[in-house]
């Protein structure tokens, strides 16, 4: 039978209208499961305005048949098995003939009882207890009081309608009673609308100039600004962050096209497309990939008849372009070197001072990323555009558009006729900002920004915050994923070990904890980040593990020891390979590091093992030092057969605690050599699985 | 519509609603939310409806009466009503009608915008008002002063009187407006913009603003002692104008601003929790 519920609220972000959705969605299936009221199926809707579900729902919970415990046994039947006196009693209490009563087993022993059919309640009595925890009980990345309540939510809660079937489910939620009418658009039409089913409610809303559907929003928005574009042969710029966002701030998508005086097309397309998008949230409008003068803007409303809206935003848009030229006139007047020097004056974390002193590690960093890569030519280039990338904070454009940062330094960059290298990596130094994002272009580019971000992940883990849960302050995490990117997109081979402690001491001792707990920790934070990488990208996390396990000295290495493994992962060797770790790190496990005395081999096949480890290790060192892990691998395969024998022929747990010692050093030293191409005892055979 | 006339549509719609009619607080402020009107009386539990009309001094938005939008002083209108009523979106669509607008042939949106001003402790939950891509008005739910939890919870909305008569005169320079039948804002705010622009960014003498936001402050703390909240309050605002003169004159430094906003905030919430403390006597 159908279910509808419909919060109305003062208008949310399109981010809690979806949490609130996945929320409800996922809570009523779970309470309606252990209540046993059958779900047929169960879907949700939301607006800025509206919060709905729609399901279909069983009539009511499913019968059951309980047992009503009565006396023990051996109290209620008389030895010869007639009912005693209480067994008569609890058969009268239950209303049942004597007879009826049987004998159950319970954990405490057997009892006297009968079994009834319980009646499922109906499916509304449930709905009506379960709802007004189901929606107190939702959370939003931000909640709120009003009135003279305590009670929070994502925005002020205007009218709870809800049914069942068709009629109304009463309930109250923090005073508010439930009701069988919605309302329509808020300017358009805001009186209520008596409904009685979902397709009525669906129907008489678009009527009322809502849709409810975020989906058909969407597309409603792509198809009509295609449409509106045909006679311009002009395209939306696309912006999927946009549209998204406007497919929910809107119940009734109207779409306009306007135009914009052409002489602003001399600014930056980059500052035209953010004085569009933030503050009017207007699209770009291009053609063969040229800006034209002309933006898209969506409207909540159905029409527009005297053009108001659109040359309202058109007159508010000419303001924001001639603030736009204004900041980027006022900008180029005084020339980034010199502005540089204001550096001072904005803190980039208060315990980690300012944006000076990050310039000033941001250029020994990208110096020491540069000699350990062998770019050093690229050394020059690096430092000046280090020394400029942050001043675009200092301008009036940044100021006004946050989401410029970079990009503006680098376009002033240009202007001004700096180095084109130097001018691009400035601009794109905050790049990759998630793992979708591409990484910086150029080399110059993709080294600024594993210095700015290693920068900020060593200092702010470095003064004891961290990320936790869905948190995540300062971007640590974020930063710490675009570090793992820049250095596989790039295949940079340098220690990452060995960079962490440069950009440890780089602050100086201006870091609250102990060097080798912030080492320890960011190490820890990297591995994770590697293998939230590694299985996006969809290798099997037990590889993963077994690459990570060999340690992330060198990140790129990771990656190839990833890809080594899974290119043998088919090979029948693999398992054989697999076993003999296993084999060998069973044994040694737990035992203390002891040294090998090749005088004490006494055995041939240790003899043997000893020579083979000797000559294939001498083999793999290069190999590992040179990043090739397949041929590291095949070499390691090679000690198959000589460590078989060894395991078959001489005992390693001997009497003699000198050569039980020397064995053990023996394998030992295997484990460590294997351990430098993977941790093999990582991966999960076919039978653990 | 002047724009003396939209103040008088707005002062009447809102005594219709039950507000008092407060006037202008003459202590230099940020923002209406920062006057003793809007700051105190949201503090305790009895309700309150109060509307009025707030000059706000942003000296670093001056732009020596060069730019069509930016100016050191705008002009808000201030209303507070708490504990914020059930329908009091309607209420505030209302009077956009009632100032003539046919809201149904516009764009109107409330645009997630939530508000706070570190300097009095204060946070609140909202939007900006878009009306046609022009924010109007700021409208929140707040939740925190003086860094006390609000309990009712007041509402607060805030028009940008020149914006909104750019709205209604559809203008393009705020210069151009009609204060009256025959007297422009240019008349009235030109030389005053231009004059006070060269004043923040140039001639305030940093010395003495040092000195004076210093001697504010020394005699906040004394008020405080001595439990005059409302003077020792005005010490406050005082002293969080000195601070945005110094501001504009680029004359704070990093860990300046973090002291001196914190000094201020840390004076302001003393105030807050006398204020509410059962023992003293308002």
């Amino acid at each position: 039978m159908e279910f509808l519920l419909e919060v109305i609220t003062e208008e949310m972000p399109s981010s809690h209208v979806q949490a609130g959705q996945a929320q409800l969605e996922e809570k009523l299936a779970a309470e309606l499961r252990s209540a046993h009221l059958a779900v047929v199926s169960l879907k949700t809707f939301g607006t800025c305005r509206r919060l709905i579900v729609v399901g279909d729902f069983a009539r009511r919970q499913d019968d059951k048949e309980e047992a009503v415990v009565g006396p023990p046994k051996t109290v209620g039947l008389a030895p010869d098995g007639s009912p005693t006196a209480a067994a008569k009693g609890f058969a009268r209490a239950q209303n049942v003939d004597v007879a009826k009563l049987e004998v159950i087993p319970t954990p405490r022993g057997e009892y006297l009882g009968i079994k009834k059919t319980v009646t499922g309640r109906p499916a509304e009595e449930i709905l009506a207890g379960l709802l007004p925890g189901i929606i107190s009980s939702l959370t939003f990345p931000k909640m709120m009081r009003w009135g003279e309540g305590t009670f929070r939510f994502s925005r002020p809660i205007k009218n709870v309608l809800c049914l069942f079937g068709g009629k109304r489910v009463d309930f109250s939620l923090r005073g508010k009673t439930s009701t069988d009418f919605t309302t329509g658009h808020k300017l358009h039409q805001p009186q209520k609308i008596q409904v009685k089913s979902f397709r009525e409610y669906k129907t008489l809303l678009k009527k009322g100039q809502v849709l409810i559907d975020p989906a058909e929003r969407k597309e409603l928005i792509r198809k009509n600004s295609e449409k509106k574009l045909l006679p311009l042969k002009g395209k939306i710029y696309p912006d999927e962050e946009l549209l998204d966002k406007l497919s929910y701030d809107v119940e009734c998508p109207y779409i306009f096209v306007g135009k914009f005086p052409e002489n602003y097309l001399e600014l930056p397309l980059e500052v035209l497309s953010a004085a569009l998008r933030e503050g009017q949230k207007l699209f770009s409008v291009v053609r063969d990939g040229r800006q034209l003068p002309s933006f898209v803007g969506v409207a909540d409303t159905s029409r527009d008849p005297k053009s108001l809206i659109r040359r309202g935003n058109e007159r508010v848009l000419r303001a924001r372009l001639e603030d736009a030229r204004f900041f980027w006139e006022q900008d180029l007047k005084i020339p980034l070197a010199k502005r540089a020097t204001r550096l001072e004056l904005i803190v980039f974390q208060e315990k980690l001072g300012t944006y000076r002193e990050k310039t000033l590690r941001l250029k020994t960093l990208g110096g020491y990323i540069c000699a350990k890569i062998d770019e050093k030519s690229l050394k020059k280039d690096v430092i000046q555009a280090a020394e400029l990338c942050k001043v675009d904070l200092l301008t009036e454009m940044v100021r006004e558009f946050p989401s410029l940062q970079g990009k503006v330094g680098g376009l002033y960059a240009r202007a001004e006729g700096c180095p084109v290298a130097v001018a691009q990596a400035i601009y794109e130094h905050y790049k990759p900002i998630s793992l979708e994002d591409t990484s910086p272009a150029s080399l110059v580019g993709a080294i600024l920004s594993l210095a700015d971000k290693l920068d900020s992940v060593v200092g702010v883990v470095g003064i004891g915050i961290q990320a936790s849960g869905s948190s995540d302050p300062f971007g640590i995490r974020r930063n710490a994923t675009g570090i793992c990117k820049v250095i596989l997109d790039k295949k940079l081979s340098l220690s990452f070990s060995r960079l962490l402690e440069k950009a440890l001491s780089a602050y100086g001792g201006a870091l609250e904890r102990p060097a080798a707990e912030i080492l320890a920790c960011c190490l820890n934070l990297f591995v994770q980040r590697l293998r939230h990488i590694y299985e996006t990208q969809g290798h099997r996390y037990d590889l993963v593990n077994a690459a990570l396990g060999a340690g992330i000295d060198n990140i790129f290495y990771s990656y190839l020891r990833l890809k080594a493994l899974d290119n043998l992962k088919k090979s029948p060797s693999f398992a054989s390979l697999i076993l003999m770790a296993k084999r060998v790190n069973n044994i040694i496990r737990g035992v203390p590091p002891c040294k090998i005395n090749p005088e004490l081999l006494a055995e041939k096949e240790e003899r043997e093992l000893f020579s083979a480890f000797s000559i294939i290790a001498e083999n793999v060192r290069p190999l590992v030092e040179a990043g090739d892990f397949a041929k590291a691998q095949n070499m390691i395969l090679k000690m198959q057969a000589p460590l078989s024998s060894f395991f078959d022929k001489v005992l390693v747990m001997t009497e003699d605690k000198k050569i039980r010692q020397n064995r053990l050093a023996l394998l030992q030293a295997i484990s460590g050599l294997l351990l430098q191409v993977a941790d093999y005892s990582q991966v999960v055979g076919e039978g653990e699985k | 519509m002047s724009f003396q006339n939209l103040i008088l549509s707005l002062q009447k719609y809102w005594a219709g609603q039950g507000c008092y009619l407060a006037q202008t607080y003459d202590v230099e402020v940020g923002a209406g939310t920062m006057t003793p009107d809007t700051f105190f009386r949201v503090l305790d539990r009895r309700p309150w409806r109060v509307a009025y009309v707030q000059p706000s001094r942003r000296p670093t938005d001056g732009r020596y009466g060069e730019n069509p939008h930016r100016v050191q002083k705008h002009f808000q209108y201030q209303v507070i009503i708490k504990p914020s009523p059930e329908d009091i979106q309607q209420v505030y669509l209302q009077s956009l009608a009632a100032l003539g607008i046919k809201l149904s042939e516009h764009d109107l949106r409330f645009d997630e915008d939530d508000w706070e001003s570190p300097t009095i402790g204060a946070w609140g939950v909202g939007w900006q008002v878009i009306l046609d891509g022009l924010e109007i008005t700021q409208f929140t739910y707040f939740q925190q002063a003086g860094g006390i939890d609000l309990s009712p919870v007041p509402v607060e909305i805030t028009y940008g009187l020149e914006r909104l008569e750019m709205f209604l005169e559809g203008k393009d320079n705020l210069y151009d407006l009609e204060w009256s039948d025959d007297t422009s804002y240019r008349e009235l705010r030109f030389r005053e913009e231009k004059e006070f622009s060269e004043y923040n960014f140039s001639q305030a003498d940093i010395d003495r603003l040092q000195k004076s936001f210093a001697l504010a402050h020394e005699e906040a703390r004394a008020l405080v002692e001595k439990n005059l909240l409302l003077p020792a309050y005005d010490m406050c605002l005082k002293c969080s104008h000195l601070f945005n003169l110094l501001d504009s004159r680029r004359a704070v430094s990093v860990t300046e601003r973090v002291k001196l906003i914190g000094e201020i905030r840390a004076l302001v919430n003393v105030i807050a929790q006398k204020y509410t403390a059962p023992e003293v006597k308002h």
